[in-house]
């Protein structure tokens, strides 16, 4: 899921405790907020710190004045043997900058029918991945290769990885019981990070330094749970609605790092990069927030309601939406099965793929 | 019959005169380099107001109508060719830059167009439910403003992800790379923050003209970057194509209306969000992945935020003052009913209707323009302008606090991190005053 999505359904979660609301609307406390920072924590985690120290066994450099698909195939190619042999491997590849807003592009993916690991030198691209026609490699025996393994692959994402700007991706290839290779895209990412055993851990902390520091507020006889535990609370749950939100997808979480290695597969209902299943939990949460600050506001019977009529509430801003979305993420689900199964007279254009606007229409622009 | 009554009145008829006065008001102020419009709009209302026994309230607020929806469609020509005034046109410049330099100008700019044309007219059709729901979210909001505001900050500095190449041998170097870019970001929302609260609890800008006081900011902080990176750009402005027609389908339109109705909304309704800040977050949550998408999905939301903020403002019973235009008529709008409320909406069609009109020949005018004169020189004029402008107003005072903001604002250009940080310099001591912790950050300062 996005990150926008993480952190306000982290957000939605803090909104359930009474008391945090009360906290913010009478004594101007951000605590809400905390809810929202650790729900996008994991990524944050991954994507600016875990990245960097993360080592690979092979990297891969490919020189721009002397390139050849083949040698960059084949440096895979041991990585995926080391893994048939050792039980795991792992590569990183590297981009090639050639200016300050110029860039060599190529393309990796794994044939499963054939086993083989295919590359593809592509075009010069610019910062916007717009690539500049005619820049492609001329010779084809450099410019494309495929590289036979001795293993099966098992993959759950049968796509092309486009290299070309900023960082490059990291493989990881692991053996499973099978005796098929996974493809582990950025290995990196939702490990420890997106594990419960984090979650717990850093709840403890938190936990026990706010129950050193954190006094009782007041009307606590209001509240079931005292003030110090709202903390590790709202930040183990804030944190925990990430991982489940992104288990709904297709690659999964470690859940239980250090005790398990591998991620566990998503339950793969939809995909992370979807329009409408972000919006989805994101429009889910904003109502969420909404009705819980409405319900938990301060002395309710002196103060007006928000929100007058719940089921009404519900019925025109939760139930109405929801179902409008739902009719076209499947609507769209099954217009990409018709595709897929080749049919010629379902509507190819899905709600969330490239429309036929989103492609070049006019060649004496380009 | 009612509502026949009211539309074949005649006496209305002077209303959408004010309102397309106002729309070709907005092509000239739209076309003033690198001022934002609520500065401009204040001093200009400051000579009409002196018209005050000739003018009647509603046509100065048509005047308003037409000069708010014009220039929120409109200032996007300049803006593509010449760079951004202010915020909400930063956020958009960089893609639309992007399509300028592939000779598409003109394409992006008639895609914000449409966009803008989406925002308004799904504003209008939205007008009757305002009514209806927008009380019982103020009652619910108003108390958590504040934290909102924090929320808003918070995801703009942790949604900023590291950028470099990471190819060094050692993990600590492209640790460094990656976290130079996200070092600058922070860096560049602290000092803004802090300007901000400098500017607000000790202003340098003669009283005479308090109301301008963060023009100079702004100046420095948005548009004297970007004029500088033009001055110093050695790149040429490449060929500007003139599209005959374009592909549109629906799907394309109104997914980007909704997503950027979604940011522009949010945007109007809490205080000190901008249009950039609020797209941003709209874009992720609708998952926009689309260079078109974008550029119709940022039109609605710079129009709707513009139009929408004023228009709340006209909501019976509300009182809800959001954006700088609100504020300006706050002293002329006595009485707030049904009849002023739906007459903003009519005359908020009909001046998005004229300015759609007046986008395409406009943007004509702007590229033969720069075809024919060096956008450098154009830079280098708006500069010499800028700066005796805000002296001007603003005096020496006014002069020093723009070089300070300028020095900030040339950060993110720098350093290639995002120029919303600079948005700390009202988003940090608005926050902060609105949880009542303004006047520890003022102790802290030696401010008081």
């Amino acid at each position: 899921m996005k990150g926008f999505t993480h952190f306000v359904s982290g957000i939605a979660v803090a909104s359930f405790f009474q008391q945090a609301v009360h906290m913010s609307s009478q004594e101007q406390s951000f605590i809400l907020c905390l809810g929202g920072i650790f729900g996008i924590m994991p990524d944050t985690l991954d994507f600016k710190f875990a990245k960097y120290f993360y080592k690979s066994d092979l990297e891969i450099r490919p020189d721009p004045d002397n390139l050849d698909a083949r040698v960059i195939a084949e440096t895979v190619a041991q990585a995926v043997e080391k893994a048939a042999k050792e039980g795991r491997g792992t590569v990183q590849l590297h981009t090639m900058q050639l200016g300050s807003n110029l860039w060599r592009s190529y393309s990796l993916w794994f044939d499963s029918a054939t086993s083989e690991v295919c590359v593809e030198i592509g075009p010069l691209v610019d910062t916007g991945q717009i690539p500049f026609e005619g820049t492609e490699l001329k010779d084809p025996k450099k410019s494309s290769a495929r590289i036979k393994v001795s293993c099966e692959f098992f993959q759950q994402f049968d796509k092309k990885s486009n290299i070309a700007i900023m960082s490059g991706p990291c493989f990881e290839f692991v053996k499973r019981k099978t005796g098929k290779i996974e493809i582990v895209f950025l290995p990196w990412h939702r490990t420890w990070s997106h594990s419960f055993t984090l979650g717990v851990l850093i709840s403890l902390i938190v936990g026990v330094i706010s129950f050193l520091t954190v006094t009782e507020g007041p009307h606590a006889h209001l509240y079931s749970i005292p003030r110090w535990m709202l903390y590790p609370l709202i930040i183990l749950f804030g944190s925990m609605v990430h991982i489940i939100e992104d288990s709904t997808g297709f690659m999964g979480n470690n859940l239980f790092y250090p005790f398990t290695k591998n991620r566990t597969d998503g339950l793969g209902l939809m995909s992370a990069a979807e329009a409408i299943p972000n919006f989805f939990f994101v429009w889910t949460s904003l109502i969420a927030i909404l009705y819980n600050l409405d319900r938990y506001r301060w002395a309710p019977t002196e103060t007006p309601a928000g929100i007058e009529n719940p089921t009404t509430f519900f019925m025109w801003f939760y139930i109405l939406p929801v179902a409008i979305m739902a009719f076209f993420f499947f609507k769209g689900k099954q217009e990409k099965q018709a595709a897929k199964a080749g049919d010629k007279k379902g509507k190819t254009v899905d709600f969330d793929s490239q429309t036929s606007v989103e492609r070049e229409t006019d060649a004496s622009i380009i | 019959m009612a509502i026949l009554e009211h539309l074949l009145n005649p006496q209305y008829l002077d209303l959408f005169y004010f309102s397309a006065l106002g729309v070709v008001f907005s092509l000239i102020i739209s076309f003033l380099p690198a001022l934002h419009i609520y500065n401009v709009i204040g001093i200009f209302l400051m000579i009409v107001l002196k018209f005050e026994a000739t003018v009647a309230p509603m046509q100065l607020i048509s005047l308003c109508i037409g000069m708010i929806v014009g220039y929120s469609i409109l200032n996007t020509v300049p803006a593509t060719y010449f760079g951004p005034g202010d915020e909400s046109m930063s956020y958009y410049i960089l893609p639309g830059a992007a399509w300028v330099a592939k000779g598409r100008g003109y394409e992006s700019i008639i895609l914000t167009g449409v966009g803008a044309l989406g925002g308004i007219i799904m504003l209008a059709a939205l007008a009757p439910a305002f009514l209806y729901f927008m009380p019982g979210l103020k009652t619910i909001t108003s108390p958590h403003m504040f934290w909102i505001l924090g929320a808003v900050i918070s995801y703009m500095i942790l949604s900023e992800w590291p950028k470099g190449i990471s190819q060094s041998e050692s993990c600590w170097e492209n640790f460094r790379e990656g976290w130079r870019f996200l070092g600058v970001g922070i860096a560049t929302f602290i000092l803004s923050g802090i300007l901000g609260f400098i500017v607000m609890a000790k202003t340098m800008v003669p009283l005479d003209f308090a109301f301008q006081s963060i023009t100079p900011v702004f100046v420095g902080l948005f548009a004297i970057p970007w004029l500088i990176t033009n001055i110093i750009n050695i790149g040429i402005m490449p060929k500007q194509y003139e599209a005959q027609s374009m592909e549109l389908d629906w799907e394309l339109v109104v997914r980007g209306t909704f997503g950027g109705f979604l940011g522009g909304f949010f945007a109007a309704y809490v205080p000190i969000v901008t249009a950039g800040v609020g797209g941003l977050m709209a874009g992720h949550a609708t998952a926009q992945r689309d260079g078109r998408l974008f550029v119709i999905s940022y039109g609605t939301c710079k129009t709707v935020y513009y139009v929408g903020s004023f228009l709340l403002f006209f909501i019976p019973g509300l009182s809800l003052t959001r954006g700088g235009l609100a504020w300006i008529v706050t002293p002329v709008v006595t009485v707030l009913t049904m009849k002023e409320y739906f007459l903003f909406v009519a005359i908020m069609l009909f001046s998005a209707g004229i300015s759609f009109l007046l986008l395409m020949p406009f943007t004509r005018i702007i590229i033969k323009l720069v075809e024919k004169v060096d956008y450098h020189w154009i830079s280098v004029i708006a500069l010499a302008l800028v700066i005796p402008g805000v002296y001007s107003f603003t005096g020496m005072g006014g002069l020093a606090i723009m070089a300070v903001s300028t020095g900030i604002g040339l950060l993110p250009v720098m350093f290639q991190a995002r120029r919303m940080n600079l948005m700390g310099v009202l988003l940090l001591p608005v926050c902060l005053n609105m949880a009542g912790y303004g006047n520890d950050v003022l102790r802290l300062l030696g401010l008081i």
